[in-house]
C-alpha cells in the first residue's frame, strides 16, 4: 500500500475545479537485474520462474485543483517520481485511471528535446513541440524566449558549442515560456550562473503566486512549506512483493 | 516543408492536437534530414553518389556470376536497389530507435510514433530525391538517344506511374514492419541483432541483383511471401517495362504487407505505454 498523507499547510483562497485526478492509480515494475533479453525471459520461463514484480504505487487517489500548489515529500523509493511521471503521461499506470486538465510542463531534464547538431534558433522549435507547443505559438514567443535564454548571437550556432549553462538556460526559457497550466518540478534544480538563476527563481515564484497549479518533489520539507499550500506525505509499505 | 504541413492542415481542417502531431513529426524529421548531412563537406551529394557506387561496384562484380538477360544490368541494379536501400536502412535504423532516444521518451510525453516515422520520412525523402533523378535520366535517355516521339514518350510516363502504387506499397511495409521490430526492441534487445542479420539475408531472398526467371519457376511462389519481391518487381516494372513473374501472386505480397502494418502498430499500441518501464 502506498499512504498518502495530507497535511494542509495554508487554505488557498479560491479553488477552482479538479485538474488532476487520479482513482485507484498502481503502477507496477518488473524487476530486471540485467538488461532485458529474449534470452532471459525465455531461461526464465523455461525455469517455471515467476516474473519478479515490484508496486512502486498502491491504490493511490488523489484530487488536485486548479491554483493548488501541491508538495511531495517522502524517502527515497516511495515513489514521488513514478507519481509525477504518470501524472505528466511520460508513463502509463498499470492499475486505475488519471485524468488531467491543461498544459503540463515538468522541469525534469530540460535538455531532453535538444539535438546537438541542429544550432539554438531549430532547437528552440524542437524542443518547444516535444513539450506541447504548437509551433506558430513557438514563434510567437521566439524572441521572448531567446531574450530570456540570455544567449545573444549563439543563437544561430549549433548547440554543440554551447556551454552546459547555455543549453540549460536555454532549455528552461522554452519550458516557462510555454506557459503550462500544470507545473511539475522534481527536487531542487541546478539553475547556471547567479544572475540567472535569480531570475529562473523569480519566474517560478511568479507561478508559484499566480494561478498555476504546481506539483513539487523535494527532499527539503522547509522549501516545500514555504512554497506550498498542501504538503503530501508519500510512503510506500509494501516495498517488495513478488 | 512547412508549406507541405500547412497545406495539409488546410486541406484536411485538422484539430489542434493532429496539427501539433503533423508539426511534430515534420520537425523531427527535418531534424534527422539536418543533422544527416550536417558535417559532410558533399552535403546532399552524398543522396545521389551513394547508391550510384553502390550500382557500380555490385554491377561490376555480379555481372560475373549473375547471368541475368535484361537488357542494361546497371539500370536493372539501379531500379531496384533504390527502394532495398529505402527499407534496409529505415529497418535497420528504426529498430533500435527507441532505445537511442531514451532520454527524449523519459523525460517528455509526446507522439512516440513520430520517432520512427521521422527516419521513414527522412530516407524517403533522400529516396525520392534519387529516383526523380533517375526518372530523369531514364527520360532523356528515351528522348534524345533514342529519339522517342511525343506518343511513345507518353506512353512510357503512363507507365512509370505505376511507380506510385509501388511507393505507397514500400512506405506502408516499411513503416508497418519498422513499428513492430523497434517496439519490441524496448524490451527484448535481441531485436535488433536479429534485424541486421535478417536483412542481409533478405537481401538475398529479394530479386535485386539477379531476377526470378533465373529460379525454377517451382520456387516462384514461395518468393512472394516475402513483399519485397513484389514491391521490387513493380519498380522494374514501371521504370523498365519488365513483367510481374507471377502477378496472380501478388495478392499473397499485398496481403502480408497489410496485415504486418496492422500488427505493428497494433503491437507499437500496446507496448509505447510503458517504454519508460523498460528504457
Amino acid at each position: 500500500m502506498t499512504t498518502l498523507k495530507e497535511e494542509i499547510i495554508r487554505k488557498s483562497k479560491n479553488l477552482g475545479e479538479v485538474v488532476i485526478n487520479l482513482k485507484g492509480v498502481g503502477k507496477k515494475y518488473i524487476v530486471h537485474h540485467e538488461k532485458p533479453t529474449l534470452a532471459e525471459d525465455v531461461g526464465r520461463v523455461l525455469r517455471f520462474q515467476p516474473r519478479e514484480e515490484y508496486w512502486a504505487l498502491q491504490d493511490v487517489n488523489l484530487q488536485i485543483r486548479k491554483g493548488e500548489k501541491v508538495g511531495f515529500h517522502g524517502p527515497n523509493g516511495a515513489g514521488k517520481t513514478t507519481l509525477l511521471k504518470i501524472i505528466a503521461g511520460i508513463s502509463a499506470p498499470t492499475t486505475g485511471k488519471v485524468k488531467t486538465k491543461g498544459r503540463i510542463i515538468s522541469l525534469i531534464d530540460l535538455e531532453a528535446g535538444f539535438h546537438p547538431d541542429l544550432t539554438g534558433q531549430e532547437n528552440i522549435f524542437l524542443n518547444g513541440l516535444v513539450i506541447g507547443m504548437s509551433r506558430e505559438e513557438t514563434k510567437a514567443k521566439f524572441a521572448q524566449i531567446v531574450d530570456f535564454a540570455g544567449i545573444g548571437d549563439f543563437i544561430t550556432a549549433p548547440l554543440y558549442t554551447y556551454s552546459s549553462g547555455m543549453k540549460l538556460r536555454l532549455g528552461f526559457s522554452v519550458a516557462v515560456h510555454a506557459e503550462p497550466d500544470i507545473l511539475l518540478l522534481d527536487e531542487v534544480m541546478n539553475m547556471g550562473d547567479e544572475k540567472f538563476r535569480k531570475k529562473s527563481e523569480k519566474t517560478i515564484q511568479d507561478m508559484i503566486e499566480n494561478e498555476t497549479t504546481v506539483l513539487m518533489v523535494s527532499q527539503w520539507r522547509d522549501f516545500l512549506k514555504k512554497n506550498c499550500n498542501k504538503l503530501i506525505e508519500l510512503e510506500n509499505l509494501s516495498s517488495n512483493n513478488t | 516543408m512547412w508549406y507541405v504541413g500547412d497545406l495539409m492542415k488546410n486541406l484536411l481542417h485538422l484539430t489542434k492536437k493532429q496539427s501539433h502531431w503533423l508539426d511534430f513529426l515534420l520537425v523531427m524529421t527535418k531534424k534527422e534530414i539536418k543533422a544527416r548531412y550536417k558535417h559532410a563537406t558533399l552535403g546532399f551529394l552524398w543522396i545521389v553518389i551513394n547508391p550510384l557506387l553502390q550500382m557500380m561496384v555490385m554491377g561490376f562484380v555480379f555481372q560475373f556470376f549473375v547471368p541475368v538477360r535484361v537488357d542494361n544490368y546497371f539500370l536493372f541494379l539501379f531500379a531496384g536497389l533504390l527502394p532495398w536501400n529505402f527499407f534496409a536502412q529505415s529497418l535497420t535504423k528504426c529498430t533500435p530507435a527507441f532505445f537511442y532516444e531514451r532520454n527524449l521518451v523519459k523525460k517528455a510525453k509526446f507522439p512516440r510514433e513520430a520517432i520512427v516515422l521521422s527516419i521513414i520520412l527522412s530516407n524517403l525523402f533522400h529516396f525520392l530525391i534519387a529516383l526523380v533523378l533517375l526518372v530523369g535520366a531514364l527520360v532523356a535517355d528515351k528522348l534524345f538517344v533514342e529519339g522517342y516521339g511525343m506518343l511513345a514518350l507518353f506512353s512510357y510516363l503512363g507507365r512509370m506511374l505505376w511507380l506510385l502504387p509501388a511507393i505507397l506499397l514500400l512506405l506502408i511495409f516499411t513503416v508497418g514492419l519498422s513499428l513492430f521490430t523497434s517496439s519490441l526492441n524496448v524490451r527484448f534487445r535481441d531485436v535488433n541483432f536479429i534485424v541486421q542479420l535478417a536483412v542481409m539475408l533478405w537481401f538475398y531472398a529479394t530479386p535485386v541483383i539477379y531476377a526470378l526467371n533465373l529460379l525454377p519457376d517451382l520456387l516462384w511462389p514461395v518468393f512472394y511471401l516475402n513483399p519485397m519481391t513484389f514491391i521490387v518487381e513493380l519498380f522494374h516494372y514501371a521504370l523498365m517495362g519488365l513483367p510481374i513473374t507471377l502477378l496472380e501472386f501478388s495478392w499473397v505480397g499485398l496481403l502480408v504487407i497489410f496485415y504486418l502494418f496492422y500488427l505493428g502498430w497494433w503491437v507499437f499500441g500496446r507496448e509505447s505505454k510503458n517504454f519508460d518501464d523498460w528504457l
